[in-house]
């Protein structure tokens, strides 16, 4: 095969780079409300749009194992309406100004937001109160939309995926641990939550002391303070603190398990174990780390398993930051013929990049992608809104943002290497891999990594 | 009003250019649309446009394999690529200081690809692409839902009949020939349009463009669609497939031929899916979530597509031993109900559907592939700017006409999962 025409010179090396304009996390105005809700406010004016939302201290990890999902559930049930409004009649108000209540629970928050039209600002804000300060809860509500949570924790078990994420957190962690368990709880544990446990949940941790209230977009900052002083303005109390939980493995030695479904065609493998806090000090040299062995395109997972070898669409690892230590995870789907290549390779790489850390052209190329990207990632009002909430769940400075690429920049291949090690222990590390355990398991035993257990689906 | 600046300009080999300036951020989102999709594969071939796109990022004359995503990571830029019936779009968003980067790469494999070719690349990409298939496919509940779907609403000799993915064999298949042959034909200046949104300068940004660019030749007329295209526009009568299979609860699908994207009364047909199913102020989820407790989630989409007709898809999912059958009435029920329609229901659906696009093009990338849609479908890509109007024009009547002359039992497709099965 020969090219249709000749390549001009030009064409045989990247091109020049042009000049470099500055980009900074958006400035925003800081200020309390006297009943202690604090109120962040960014000014974006490119497109006629805003978010606003509330943050609250209302996350899955306050919660015992008995009442696994109930702050999932009572986000899901602020749907219900409200004291003047019903169900329906909330949506037709949200909708008929374009906007739709969006309600994101966590393991270390409660989001409650939406985005609408900047000139509808006023009712939006309204309503995110009327929604928040007086949910009705009715009992017929909160019973359906659990019934719909029942059906889609079924869903996640039969889904191989997330089956196969919610094992590894299963094996990761001690039952001491709330991460051990789904999110979003179990049939067990939701069976038991009703529209009393969902009321009491609210009552406790809706309260603004300590919550924020997040507003992005093109507004009037002034106008803004004097919305949320008549919205929230009555709004009374303070949640009480969480109780504190250990970082306990289920495990200090490697396990392998295989939850059985015959006749899979591909397995889903997870590796990992507990991985490190949002408070970390090694928080950004673990980003960095973690982009070389599995968080970009042209990280060693991919390229190896993907790349090279044609296991799998693709391979990645990631550490989940929570107030506490979260999982760090290794997370691929390969061709059930694969599995005990695929298990070997990923360890591999893992093991290697810990025992010979990244190459110093490897932490360039992680730094530089870390950093050009976060521009990338704060183009809408609702990205940005996000950004600020996390400020105030993981208690930062407000100009934590503003420095965040030169801290990414700052990363040595050194810092790497030494925060790899002291968080990741490939030896110990859990497999969970999900597929046909009669074809995987004989080949995962000789790989002789240790004793291959087999669950049943759970 | 929606004014989202567009400049348009044709290089002398027929690629089409729209720059479209907005300085606010340092960034640019650069877009290329091929006019060139599943609907473009002979007999034996299914799956391999997507597979040729695999194939766009092994190399090209100048770039050795895995430095396109190096360059572009490392110039702190994401990417990716899709692959679609009627089109192939490749994109890239970065620090607006790598644009001629990007212009770089993507001419590079637009205009010298074929030299980096190889038969590694290629088994090794038939082997990704079959454990993606895998992956979304067979090894996912309810996964092969859309290879069904438009084998009942598709006759077997028109394009979308057959998935986006291929069949397992066909992906097998392919030969380097095939790549060669595709690139030649398809992958030519006059069958694309690139877009550029974001902070440039639209002078130099063109130069840019025409540099590199400027020197790939033109390719030959482009080959007919495979197979038949005329389509008449309903299905005409009620098909349906029951699947028992390993899902967690059951399901009903309902395909409907819609008009075309091309048609105007594809805006009518766009408000009737607003109506019926987004939000929780429409009317599946409010009658069958809400109220009669029949349905765990409701969904509906309307795929916008060029070729004979669009696919507007509704699915319902039950709870642990629902009666399929009641599922089919309630979900049949709401979806005839919308012979009547409130003026209250339309602007609601107007509202959110505007807030959703006006939310969307916040993002250069999102931007830039809205104006190549528009660009490549419309030959207008300040169409991107009235197209709320041309919602908020549509009228009751229209609607009302819409439910009447498609969503009838002669224009449906019925493909039921029920739980059991061995997997």
């Amino acid at each position: 095969m020969t090219p249709r025409a000749p390549a001009p010179p030009v064409r045989s090396r990247p091109p020049r780079t042009g000049p470099v304009r500055p980009f900074d996390f958006p400035s925003f105005v800081s200020s309390t409300l006297p009943n202690g809700l604090h109120l962040r406010v960014a000014r974006m004016s490119r497109l006629p749009l805003v978010t606003v939302g509330v943050v609250l201290d209302a996350g899955e990890s306050l919660l015992p194992d008995v009442q696994g999902g109930l702050a999932v559930l009572t986000g899901a049930a602020l749907e219900g309406g409200t004291d003047r409004r019903s169900g329906p009649e909330l949506a037709e108000a949200l909708e008929g100004i374009g906007a739709s209540l969006s309600v994101h629970t966590g393991w270390d928050a409660t989001t409650v937001s939406l985005t609408c039209l900047a000139d509808r600002m006023s009712e939006a804000l309204g309503l995110l109160a009327e929604a928040l300060l007086q949910p009705a809860f009715p009992p017929e509500e909160v019973a359906r939309i659990r019934n719909q949570r029942l059906a889609a924790l079924r869903q996640r078990r039969m889904d191989p995926g997330t089956l196969a994420d919610d094992a590894a957190a299963h094996f990761f962690f001690a039952d001491t641990v709330p991460y051990h368990r789904p999110l979003s709880g179990t049939p067990e544990s939701l069976e038991k939550v009703g529209p009393e446990e969902v009321r009491s949940f609210a009552a406790g941790r809706y309260r603004p002391s300590g919550s924020g209230l997040v507003v992005v977009g093109d507004v009037d900052v002034g106008e803004v303070q004097t919305l949320a002083r008549r919205w929230f303005g009555g709004w009374e109390g303070e949640p009480p603190l969480g109780e504190a939980f250990p970082e306990e493995p289920r495990s200090r030695e490697r396990r392998i398990v295989v939850v059985d479904r015959p006749g899979a065609v591909q397995s889903e493998i997870r590796i990992g174990q507990i991985g490190a806090s949002r408070g970390s000090p090694h928080y950004f040299p673990l980003k960095v780390f973690n982009t070389v062995l599995g968080g970009a395109f042209t990280s060693r997972l991919m390229l190896n398993l993907r790349e090279k070898q044609g296991f799998t669409y693709g391979a990645r690892s990631r550490f989940a930051f929570r107030r506490k230590a979260g999982p760090f995870v290794i997370s691929t789907a390969v061709g059930t013929g694969v599995t005990a290549p695929a298990v070997r390779e990923a360890l591999w790489e893992v093991g290697n990049l810990v025992e010979e850390g990244p190459t110093p052209r490897e932490v360039e190329q992680a730094r530089d992608f870390i950093a050009g990207v976060f521009p990338l990632q704060l183009e809408t009002t609702g990205q940005v809104a996000a950004r600020i909430s996390e400020l105030l769940v993981y208690g930062y400075p407000d100009d934590f943002l503003r420095g965040y690429r030169d801290r990414v920049r700052e990363v040595s291949p050194q810092a790497a290497l030494a925060a790899g090690r002291a968080v990741l222990r490939p030896t110990e590390m859990v497999v969970v891999v999900v597929g046909d355990a009669g074809q995987v398991q004989g080949p995962l035993q000789e790989l002789g990594l240790g004793p291959v257990e087999v669950a049943s689906p759970y | 009003m929606l004014n989202v600046p567009t400049e348009r300009h044709r290089l002398s080999n027929g690629l089409r250019v729209t720059l479209s300036v907005d300085p606010s951020s340092p960034i640019v989102g650069v877009n290329l649309w091929y006019a060139v999709g599943s609907r473009n594969e002979r007999p034996g071939r299914t799956g391999f446009a997507h597979l040729f796109e695999h194939m766009m990022f092994q190399g090209s004359e100048n770039v050795p394999k895995n430095r396109h995503f190096e360059l572009i990571e490392g110039a702190g830029g994401s990417l990716n690529a899709s692959t679609w019936f009627d089109r192939t779009n490749y994109y890239e968003t970065l620090p607006s200081h790598h644009l001629e980067l990007a212009l770089w790469l993507e001419s590079d494999r637009m205009g010298w690809m074929l030299p980096a070719m190889t038969p590694e690349k290629l088994e090794n990409q038939q082997q990704v692409v079959m454990n993606e298939r895998r992956q979304r496919y067979d090894n996912q509940p309810y996964g092969d839902w859309d290879e069904r779907m438009q084998a009942l609403v598709f006759p077997p000799a028109h394009p979308y009949h057959h998935p986006v993915i291929g069949s397992m064999e066909d992906i097998g298949a392919a030969t380097l020939e095939d790549v060669a042959d595709f690139s030649r034909t398809f992958y030519v200046p006059n069958n694309a349009v690139l877009t550029l949104a974001g902070d440039i300068d639209p002078s130099r940004a063109l130069a840019m463009v025409e540099r590199h660019f400027g020197a790939i030749p033109a390719g030959g007329p482009l080959p007919p669609i495979p197979g038949s295209t005329a389509l008449p526009a309903v299905i005409g009568g009620t098909v349906r497939e029951e699947v028992v299979e390993n899902v967690p609860l059951p399901r009903v699908y309902l395909g409907v031929r819609a008009p075309s994207v091309k048609d105007p009364a594809f805006q009518v047909a766009e408000v009737a899916s607003t109506v019926l199913g987004t939000g929780r102020s429409s009317r599946l989820y409010r009658s069958l979530v809400r109220e009669k407790e029949v349905a765990k989630d409701v969904m509906a989409y309307l795929f916008p597509l060029e070729t004979g007709a669009s696919l507007l898809l509704f699915w319902i999912t039950g709870y642990p031993g629902s009666d399929p059958g009641a599922l089919e009435r309630a979900l049949l029920e709401e979806v005839e109900g919308l012979a009547s329609v409130s003026r209250q229901e339309m602007d609601r659906a107007v509202a959110m559907t505007e807030t959703h696009l006006v939310r969307e093009i916040q993002q250069v990338g999102e931007r830039a592939d809205l104006l190549s849609m528009f660009g490549q479908i419309f030959d207008d890509p300040g169409r991107l700017n009235t197209e709320v109007e041309r919602l908020r024009s549509v009228t009751r009547g229209e609607v009302q006409d819409f439910a009447g002359a498609f969503l009838g039992p002669e224009n449906r497709a019925l493909l039921t999962y029920l739980p059991g099965g061995s997997r």
